[in-house]
């Protein structure tokens, strides 16, 4: 199949054959599962979505110091059903539990959740009667990030993490 | 003041007054509470006191200090004329197990009744919710007493002394495939299985209920706004709280004085020092600790410094919300806060949580670059303070979505228990820093900005103004500190020196008296208010003699400010609702605690 990049990635898209002669890219040949992901990886949309401490730490990784443009995750999207990315950013209540899973559930596939900081992966300082300890409990999470909250560089490590493992996704749109 | 009160109290209501108590320069005086309403409403219109801010309303629940009747209700007023605190503490009278059974309590027992104070101070309506909510003590003639902070089906009250902290054991552990693991991600949480109840007076037939948050970018975190609608226009607004109560102030009364420090950051998060600092003085005052005066002037400089931190992510926020300039403006003072995290990190190793204040000083001396780094800041702070004046300040998006949006007149906010820059934005120059200044802020040269128009843009002008006066306080502070020790010499709060345990035993002996077991406050109740960002963050506090906290009440100002919601949006249009929000500055980690 034919693709209209400049500069087709050597790994990701298995060699490409470039004719450069005539100012065309010429056309690279792939798996279509490498390609799909390898376009998955590099924009991963997050959803506008903050609980507590964390979501500033999230925000400031979006403001221009660490610029999480540079990993194609600038575009936080308000609507779940534009969003490919959930960071669980914050403590989880039992008050907001179904509605973080509503909200899980109105995203569309693919999917991916990044559990942020120690409450969301597992109750952190608040092991009480309010706080459910570990927004795993009811979501599937890929990556955790630990830190109380984690600093932006920890956040983007889990992206980086979360982009490793969506080029190694074998089946398209098959997810245990 | 005191002996004036309890004079007039008690020519005109002899059996009011059942007992009265200063400790630590807190007035508490205890009333019957069959007269609690007389009695309120003397305090607040008799020339003589004038209490007409209620500051808090908390229960506690008083079983296992084998006092009876088990719960008690406490009342803090202030007065701003007369600038004088009192606490009142009312006995809410046992029901018995076949008092007025409605059967709401965790086992269908019945609850203890106060009379509600609403119609004094409208203020004391949330308060009172969160009372009843909390602790399970009904207030009579309440207008809407639901529950504010647990979901309408939870059972029981969770701060009453025989409800469990709850948690439950957390496995770490690399194997995924221990069967541990195995309800991992399926466990069903479908949405809710009941409606939330919204208040009987909302028209749900004729009007549009429109539905706010909890999951809304504009609510600044997880709040949620049941919106009634004619049109565009706001006929009422609800707020639904509670998607992020962590319970910390149960917590709290399961921890040392000295645990909960780190707790403090994580409630209002843009603001961790101002925290720290509310919570460690009030501590400092059960025990009654002199502080040096260096650490003093370090606790301002760094609360300073926060607060220009926490203005800096409410005007990027606010000017995201409204669009007065999409995104300039929030990058821009994210750079500058940027600039005060790197200094907190210099002191303390933390960006945000920083539990950088211990009771009885500073956790470790500062570092030695740090003056200059505060310098270094203010010089490039000032730049960008003006290029926010340019930005926003005259600019027509900016003016024509804020000007005379959200009115808030001050008898109203007064009356709503407004603190923090919304009071004087609506003319009310009530500082604590300045009427009442606690630290060494009485040692330096700075003005309470107010405003007279009471709208968004007045609450816009008076921060910005504030964020000038935070430069000045700042620049006399490092221009007037001197070296000296950073915690106090008092060997019952601070540890000694680690030099000093090797050689001397009495040192060593405090040293494990420390770690092991912690500091005794005496018996007593404190009630200790510190000026946040964001208003009058509370802290009560009642010690049974033990290292930790029998009742641990915070009062979080964005929680009492928030009311003020449906009076500032009524009639006006639903993206006025967005100013409106922006501009009380909210942070929902301290309006859910």
């Amino acid at each position: 199949m034919g693709v209209a990049v400049g500069a087709p990635q050597q790994g990701a898209l298995g060699g490409a054959q470039a004719h450069a002669k005539d100012g065309s890219a010429g056309y690279a040949l792939a798996k279509l599962e490498e390609l799909v992901n390898w376009g998955r990886a590099n924009s991963v949309w997050p959803l506008t979505f903050g609980l507590a401490c964390c979501a500033i730490e999230q925000i400031s990784a979006a403001a221009s110091r660490f610029d999480i443009a540079r990993f194609g995750s600038e575009v936080f999207r308000a609507s779940p059903r534009q969003a490919d990315l959930l960071i669980v950013s914050g403590r989880v209540s039992n008050k907001m539990a179904p509605v973080i899973k509503r909200i899980y559930d109105q995203m569309s596939d693919p999917k991916w959740v990044i559990a942020m900081g120690d409450c969301a992966s597992c109750g952190g300082p608040f092991n009480n009667y309010a706080i459910v300890q570990g927004v795993d409990k009811m979501l599937p999470v890929d990556v955790y990030v630990p830190g109380c909250p984690p600093r932006p560089e920890a956040l983007f490590y889990a992206i980086d993490k979360l982009r490793e493992k969506i080029k190694a996704e074998e089946k398209l749109g098959v997810r245990e | 003041m005191t002996e004036k009160i309890i004079e007039k109290l008690t020519a005109k209501f002899p059996a009011a007054l059942k007992d009265h108590s200063e400790f630590r320069g807190d007035t508490t005086l205890k009333i019957d509470a069959e007269h609690l309403r007389e009695v309120a409403s003397f305090l607040k219109n008799d020339e003589d006191t004038q209490y007409n801010l209620l500051v808090d309303v908390y229960g506690t629940d008083r079983l296992k200090l084998g006092q009876t009747p088990r719960f008690a209700v406490n009342y803090e007023l202030y007065s701003i004329p007369k600038n004088s605190f009192v606490t009142l503490v009312v006995e809410a009278p046992d029901p018995g197990r076949n008092g007025g059974a409605d059967g709401s309590g965790r086992f269908g027992e019945p609850l203890p009744k106060v009379a509600s104070v609403t119609d004094i101070w409208p203020t004391a309506n949330w308060l009172e919710r969160e009372t009843y909510d909390l602790m399970g003590i009904e207030f009579e003639n309440h207008p809407w007493l639901h529950r504010i902070m647990m979901p309408d089906n939870w059972v029981g009250h969770p701060l009453r002394k025989d409800y469990p902290l709850g948690g439950e054991p957390v496995y770490f552990e690399k194997d995924r495939n221990n069967p541990r693991f195995a309800h991992l991600g399926k466990q069903i949480m479908a949405g809710p299985s009941f409606e939330t109840e919204l208040p009987e007076e909302m028209d749900t037939n004729g009007h549009m209920v429109l539905n706010l948050g909890p999951h809304h970018p504009a609510t600044h975190g997880v709040l949620r706004l049941a919106t009634e609608l004619d049109g565009e226009k706001v006929i009422r607004v609800t707020p639904e709280l509670g998607y992020l109560h962590s319970g910390f102030e149960k917590t709290g009364e399961n921890k040392r004085y000295e645990k909960f420090i780190p707790y403090c950051d994580r409630m209002d998060y843009v603001s961790p020092m101002n925290n720290n600092l509310s919570y460690v003085m009030a501590v400092e005052k059960l025990m009654d600790v002199e502080i040096p005066e260096h650490v003093q002037y370090v606790r301002v400089i760094l609360a300073e410094l926060q607060r220009i931190a926490s203005h800096m992510i409410w005007l990027g926020t606010h000017a995201m919300d409204v669009g007065g300039t999409p995104h300039a403006a929030p990058l821009y003072c994210f750079m500058m806060r940027e600039r005060i995290l790197d200094i907190f990190e210099m002191v303390c190793g933390a960006r945000m949580t920083t539990s950088y204040f211990s009771v009885g000083g500073l956790r470790w001396p500062l570092p030695g670059a740090f003056m200059d780094a505060v310098r270094a800041f203010l010089k490039e702070f000032a730049g960008y303070y003006h290029d926010y004046h340019v930005m926003l300040t005259k600019n027509p998006l900016w003016l024509s979505r804020l000007k005379g949006i959200g009115i808030l007149k001050a008898e109203e906010a007064i009356a709503l228990g407004i603190t923090g820059p919304l009071l004087r934005a609506a003319g009310v120059p009530l500082d604590l820093r300045k009427v009442r200044p606690y630290c060494v802020y009485d040692q330096f040269d700075f003005d309470v900005p107010t405003s007279t128009d009471a709208d968004s843009y007045a609450r816009y002008t008076v921060r910005m103004e504030e964020l000038h006066q935070s430069m000045r306080i700042i620049e006399q502070a490092i221009n007037q500190i001197k070296p000296g020790p950073y915690r106090t010499a008092d060997r019952k709060v601070a540890l000694p020196p680690r030099q000093e345990i090797s050689t001397s035993m009495e040192s060593l002996i405090h040293h494990f008296k420390l770690v092991t077991e912690g500091y005794l406050p005496p018996v007593g109740q404190i009630y200790s208010i510190g000026e946040n960002p964001k208003g009058w963050l509370g802290f009560g506090l009642i010690s049974d003699g033990t290292a930790k906290p029998y009742r641990l009440r915070v009062r979080g100002p964005s929680f009492v400010n928030l009311q003020a919601t449906n009076t500032m949006a009524r009639g006006g249009f639903i993206s006025d609702l967005i100013t409106i929000i922006g501009s009380i500055d909210i942070v929902l980690g301290e309006v859910d605690r």
